[in-house]
């Protein structure tokens, strides 16, 4: 593709003893809209604030074009952030944020002039330039944080949830917006979520990252299709994760029966999880299933269905837009394509059992994680 | 990096108040603990506390009644001013605040002149034929003095904390079937304790430390603690005894505001106004 | 309820607001006595603009207050700013200290940093005034810095984070983040601290009062003596101005602070004009010059190249150049154009005695009764003379040479001569009953009666009652005094030293007992009043001298001044004012005769041989009196 811009190497970042990030090591190259993706306290934000030179890290290396910034301060790198709430300076009106930069800088004042009317028309704002911050919506104010970063020209611009605050429309829209923006710009953008729709729906490459350390990088195809562990199929979209046993290669057993599926590249009989993404199974007539079980909940989604079928004490999901009673008994399928093995992971067992599954719940807890950054 | 700035930073200043906050304690302690003629080690100091035990006593007595005063007049008045548009809050917090700014030796020598036997009020009296009052010199004199100087520093904490009382929380309150009386004992008064607290903290310290109040206004019966102290110092010559009674009374104010908090659980100490 | 509240607000504001309303009335009164309003004038006012003192001790205010300010909000700031960043234990112990001054009572802390100031200064570096200009500021600093920190931590905390990152990011150094963005943030915070900071410096009494010296005075301390003495109505004057002054500042800022809060409810910030911020930038930098220069004019006002004497003198004690005297100082500062007097007063021997021995100030002359100069004597604290320097020795009359305080003409030149006696109000007491001293113990007249407030006079009295030597040491006879006077405490209005003046003359108090030339100017302002020295029973008679104690710096100087109140005309004049008796020969001459010729000022050579002096006691007897003093006072 194009050339690596920034490496990180074998970052460790401890506070008050306790390890944030456990050894990263990853690179970036230009042009590349690039997701950290993970749930909170994953060290995400850290890794950002390390970059940003927010942040020194406990040991390991920063590489940018090369050369190690380890020492270089946050206002020396040739790096913009788009802050978390934008951090906008409420003393200051719209056109004094987007010129803060260049001010300090000590640019011309017709320079700083133009490029501040040629940012504020890149992002929508033309007009609002003596607006003050606190009459601006949610909206407005994240695109005046992305001219005010953006005016610098950086080579990389960072982004650290910058669509938590908005509310869900707005978040699609801004989403498509910083897709073309950054098209538009040419530079790299390192974007920090942990929404993985937000993730899969904007970036060239996903991280995936837990507990300080990266789970898998991709491309969002990738990482959907092919997760690396529990953990990332379970944290991208929903899956059903069962233990198996690769009898041999494109053979997988669970409950009790023998797969076709298309891995390969195991030990004969080693242990596996087995996921079964849930808009990959379909129903048929319970005498042509490869198993069967009972639907124990039925719930409107919209799009589809989710369905909750126990099988033998063990429950998936199911997401299929053909509706079927609570009670019934019911048959499925499993193509190769539709099984996935990954090898055993300290997630083994962690993820993919639906049996206290609740649609309430998981809303929740994601309230709890948006609240948390 | 952070760290080092933080500590380049506050080091000087903490530099600062151990030199000329704590150290100075340490000498109130030194001299407390020596003799006023040879400068060797004695107890001398301590012992001849006892002499002073009912003046302390009168002291905190004075102090605790004008701080309670204080605290009936002064929670209305903030109640009041808390529930005024916000122009007229300006308004009554800066009324409240001017006296704070002005000499309080002149203000309380006024109340002299009011007072006096041959004073303003008596004038008055007199004047409409009823009898004099004999008014200055009394332990209510002195008490009349505490309330007026010390009323503002109750009324501005108390302000600040009821202003804060959230409007919702007195709806709730009555949507949940609480009359008049019970919002304001279960639910005002509950969440401006803290205010109430350092309001009481606030006058009852230079309440109990005073010795101008008690020299114009008082008599010949309301000789407190801190006249003593000052007449060590200023009059007698006896910096040892002068500095043992400044020590007792510095512990007295910390058992005291140190019981406030831990009645209300105070963790910020004051509210700052 | 609502209404009992509103009414209850509104007698609480007027209650607050009468004594600053009597006090601005008194200003435009022409008579002294607050009660009474005479006439109506403007002459307090011109009298407060005449006075040069006054303005120099509302400058000195001023400065202090200013300096200590700037300093404390500049360095406050900082250290918040520190504060915040450290780790929250440690932030919490920074807390604790910082809430030392603000939880310790005033009296304590003024103590503690007095006694710390004489305590290094004096015994550990050998300064002579260890209680000066620098240390002033330093404990106004000490005071001043927590308003500072407890009013900008909170905005440090309410600020969001991200803004200083924000600004680095964008470019700033972390000093230039603080300056763009975090000081904006905190700057509410800054402002009130220093404005709370400002105001507690400025009427800041009680730490003033014990860590000033004799050198640099700040106006509240001054006003605090002045309560002691009959209060000149140009201070009501003052007051009033000063009350206009605050409440136009507090007005302004309020005004100012609304607009800034509908500034912020507006959509649009306005871009201000380049000329408009021109002209901001020259105000700001025009009042800032203003402070500064100020601020130096000041300091070298108050250290300019002129010797600076330091004379302190009973209240009431000089010529002050009111009702037709003549201002000696004045007079002095004329003759002597390289001198300035830096005049202060005290009200007992004992209190002049304390101050001394409190150290940390420089005093070049003091005017002590002879029982104190022999102590002072004995205790070292006296220079010798050089009375080359003093040629108008000469005019000494012999009686007031070779005296028991001072047997070789030493230390001393006396000033003045008096007795005490008793003062009271004829049109309340009974002329039969002024028998005697026991007229102060007449439960006829109780709680009307004015005693002393220093112990020497006070068992003085008791004494000549029981018959016993005023100096006498046997503990048996000095316990039977001091029976004596606890006894007379029920009937005792209060204890007072130059308070007297405002009790006797406003017909409060009906008898008192002090010092006969006091009587005497209560008297020309009272024609009620009356004189009566217990002639039978005995009564003091005392010479206050003019010495030099050892913490002076400027003896040459100091003896130019003795020298100078040694001239038979200037002494005269002085007792005109004063009314004491002079020990200079050929001053009575020089006195308004009708004083001269007065018994009491001048009594009978008969009627003063019963009278006796004091003469200095033992440290043991002088501390065992003291003791039981104090029992009396705190009983």
């Amino acid at each position: 593709m194009s050339k690596e811009l920034i490496r990180l190497q074998d970052l460790v970042m401890e506070f008050d003893g306790e390890r944030v990030l456990d050894g990263i090591n990853l690179y970036f190259n230009d042009h590349e809209f690039l997701t950290l993706l993970g749930p909170s306290g994953c060290g995400k934000t850290t890794t950002l604030r390390i970059i940003g030179g927010f942040l020194n890290p406990t040991s390991g290396k920063v590489l940018f074009d090369g050369k190690c910034i380890n020492e270089v301060p946050a206002y020396q790198r040739q790096i913009n952030t788009v802050f978390q709430r934008y951090a906008l300076f409420p003393h200051l009106n719209v056109y004094d944020n987007i010129a803060f930069g260049l001010k300090v800088a000590k640019l011309p004042k017709t320079e700083i002039q133009e490029r501040v009317q040629e940012m504020l028309s890149i992002v929508g704002l033309k007009g609002y330039e003596h607006r003050r911050i606190d009459s601006l919506s949610g909206g407005q104010q994240q695109r005046v944080a992305i001219a005010r970063a953006l005016v610098n020209r950086p080579k990389v611009l960072l982004l650290d949830e910058p669509l938590a605050a908005l509310d869900l429309r707005l978040r699609k829209d801004m989403q498509n917006e910083l897709k073309r923006i950054q098209q538009a710009m040419g530079i790299t953008f390192i974007y920090v979520t942990h929404d993985q729709e937000e993730a899969l729906s904007m970036s060239d490459t996903v991280v995936v990252m837990d507990k300080g350390r990266i789970q898998q990088i991709g491309k969002p195809e990738d990482i959907y299709n092919e997760p690396k562990n529990a953990f990332v199929a379970d944290f991208i979209g929903e899956s059903n994760i069962l233990d198996g046993i690769m009898l041999a290669d494109y053979k997988v057993k669970f409950f009790g029966r023998t797969f076709q599926c298309l891995d390969a590249g195991f030990a004969p009989n080693e242990p596996v999880d087995v996921v079964i993404r849930p808009e990959d199974i379909d129903f048929v007539p319970v005498e042509q299933g490869h198993l069967t079980g009972t639907v124990t909940s039925v719930t409107f989604k919209g799009l589809n269905y989710d369905i909750i079928v126990d099988f033998k004490g063990f429950k998936w999901l199911i997401q299929t837009t053909d509706y079927q009673a609570e009670g019934t008994t019911v048959g499925i399928r499993l193509n190769p394509e539709d099984i996935h093995v990954m090898k055993k992971s300290e997630y083994s067992g962690m993820f993919g059992d639906y049996s206290s599954y609740s649609a309430e719940y998981d809303e929740l807890v994601e309230d709890a994680d948006d609240e948390e950054e | 990096m952070k760290k080092n700035k933080a500590l380049l930073l506050s080091g000087p200043y903490i530099l600062f108040m151990v030199i000329f906050t704590l150290i100075p304690l340490g000498v109130v302690g030194y001299f407390a603990l020596t003799d006023p003629d040879t400068g060797a080690f004695t107890l001398n100091n301590l012992k001849n506390l006892a002499l002073f035990l009912p003046t302390l006593g009168t002291s905190v007595g004075y102090a605790i009644v004008s701080a309670l005063i204080c605290l009936v007049l002064g929670y209305p008045v903030a109640y009041y001013i808390a529930h005024r548009k916000p122009l007229t809050q300006k308004i009554l917090y800066m009324l409240t605040m001017l006296p704070m700014c002005m000499s309080f030796l002149l203000r309380t020598l006024a109340w002299v002149g009011i007072l006096e036997t041959n004073g303003i009020i008596n004038t008055l009296l007199t004047g409409l034929g009823l009898p004099a009052l004999e008014l200055i010199g009394t332990p209510g004199a002195v008490i009349l003095g505490m309330v007026y100087n010390y009323l503002p520093y109750m009324i501005l904490p108390l302000y600040a904390i009821i202003v804060k009382i959230d409007r919702r929380l007195i709806e709730a309150a009555e949507d949940l079937g609480c009359n008049g009386v019970q919002v304001f004992s279960k639910v005002v008064l509950p969440l401006s304790t803290p205010g109430i607290l350092s309001g009481l903290t606030m006058v009852f310290v230079p309440a109990v430390s005073t010795f101008y109040i008690s020299q114009k206004l008082g008599g010949t019966e309301t000789m407190l603690i801190g006249d003593v102290i000052e007449r060590q110092f200023k009059y007698a010559n006896n910096r040892n005894l002068g500095a043992a009674l400044s020590l007792v009374l510095m512990l007295l104010v910390l058992v005291c505001t140190g019981i406030m908090n831990r009645f209300g659980g105070d963790e910020e100490g004051g509210v700052v106004v | 309820m609502k209404k009992t509240n509103r009414i209850l607000t509104v007698l609480i504001f007027i209650f607050l607001y009468i004594p600053m309303a009597v006090l601005v009335v008194a200003s435009f009164n022409t008579g002294k006595n607050l009660s009474v309003f005479e006439s109506f004038t403007l002459n307090q006012y011109k009298e407060l603009f005449k006075d040069k003192d006054l303005l120099a001790l509302l400058g000195n205010s001023l400065l202090i207050s200013i300096l200590s300010t700037a300093i404390s909000t500049a360095f406050g700031t900082f250290a918040a700013v520190g504060i915040h960043n450290l780790k929250p234990k440690m932030r919490k112990v920074v807390m604790s200290l910082t809430n030392i001054p603000m939880t310790n009572p005033d009296i304590v802390t003024g103590i503690s940093l007095s006694l710390l100031f004489v305590f290094v200064g004096s015994n550990m570096l050998g300064q002579k005034e260890s209680l000066n200009f620098g240390t002033l500021l330093i404990a106004h600093i000490t005071f001043s810095l927590p308003y500072i920190i407890l009013n900008v931590m909170p905005k440090l905390q309410q600020m969001n984070p991200a803004l200083t990152d924000a600004a680095m990011d964008l470019g700033c150094t972390p000093v230039q983040s603080f300056f763009k963005v975090t000081l904006h943030e905190i700057m509410p915070g800054i402002v009130s601290g220093a404005i709370m900071a400002f105001t507690m410096s400025l009427d800041d009494f009680v730490i003033s009062y014990f860590v000033t010296g004799s050198g640099f005075v700040t106006l509240p301390v001054e006003i605090y003596s002045y309560t002691k003495k009959p209060i000149h109505p140009k201070i009501y004057a003052m007051f009033t101005l000063l009350f206009v002054l605050i409440f136009v500042l507090m007005v302004t800022m309020n005004l100012l602070q609304i607009r800034g809060e509908r500034k912020k409810e507006e959509t649009y910030v306005k871009q201000e004009k380049p000329a408009m911020k021109i002209f901001r930038r020259v105000c700001a930098g025009v009042c800032a010059l203003a402070v500064v220069l100020g601020c130096g004019w000041l300091i070298v006002n108050n250290q300019n190249k002129q010797v600076t004497l330091n004379v302190m003198n009973w209240g009431q004690n000089i010529a002050d150049g009111s009702d037709g005297t003549t201002d000696i100082i004045k007079a002095f500062e004329e003759k002597y154009p390289h001198i300035k007097v830096n005049y202060s007063t005290y009200d007992s021997n004992e209190t002049l005695y304390s101050k001394l021995k409190g150290g940390g100030l420089t005093v070049d002359l003091i005017i002590p009764s002879d029982y104190m100069i022999a102590r002072m004597i004995a205790e070292d604290m006296l220079l010798p003379l050089d009375f080359s320097n003093i040629p108008n020795y000469k005019n000494v009359q012999a009686d007031f040479k070779n005296t028991a305080y001072d047997p070789d003409n030493t230390y001393s030149v006396p000033y003045t001569w008096g007795t005490v006696g008793i003062i009271y109000n004829e049109k309340y007491v009974d002329g039969e009953d002024v028998t005697g001293w026991e007229l102060l113990w007449n439960e006829k007249y109780a709680k009307k009666i004015l005693m002393f407030d220093n112990s020497r006079d006070a068992f003085g009295i008791a004494q000549y009652k029981l018959g016993y030597d005023v100096n006498t040491m046997d503990e048996a006879e000095l316990q039977a005094c001091a029976d004596e006077l606890s006894r007379q405490r029920s009937v005792v209005r209060k204890y007072v030293m130059d308070q007297i003046y405002a009790d006797m003359e406003g017909e409060n108090a009906w008898i008192g007992a002090y010092y006969a030339g006091d009587c005497m100017m209560m008297m020309e302002n009272n024609e009620n009043l009356r004189f009566y020295l217990p002639e039978n029973q005995g009564f003091n008679l005392f010479i206050d001298a003019m010495c030099i104690p050892s913490c002076a710096e400027n003896k040459k100087e100091a003896e130019l001044f003795i020298d100078f109140m040694c001239q038979p005309e200037i002494s005269g004049a002085n007792m005109d004012y004063i009314c004491y008796g002079s020990p200079i020969e050929g001053a009575r001459d020089y006195m308004d005769p009708e004083l001269a010729n007065n018994p009491v000022v001048y009594p009978d050579a008969e009627i003063l041989k019963n009278g006796s002096s004091y003469a200095y006691l033992p440290e043991k007897t002088t501390r065992f009196v003291e003791d039981l003093f104090m029992k009396i006072r705190i009983e």
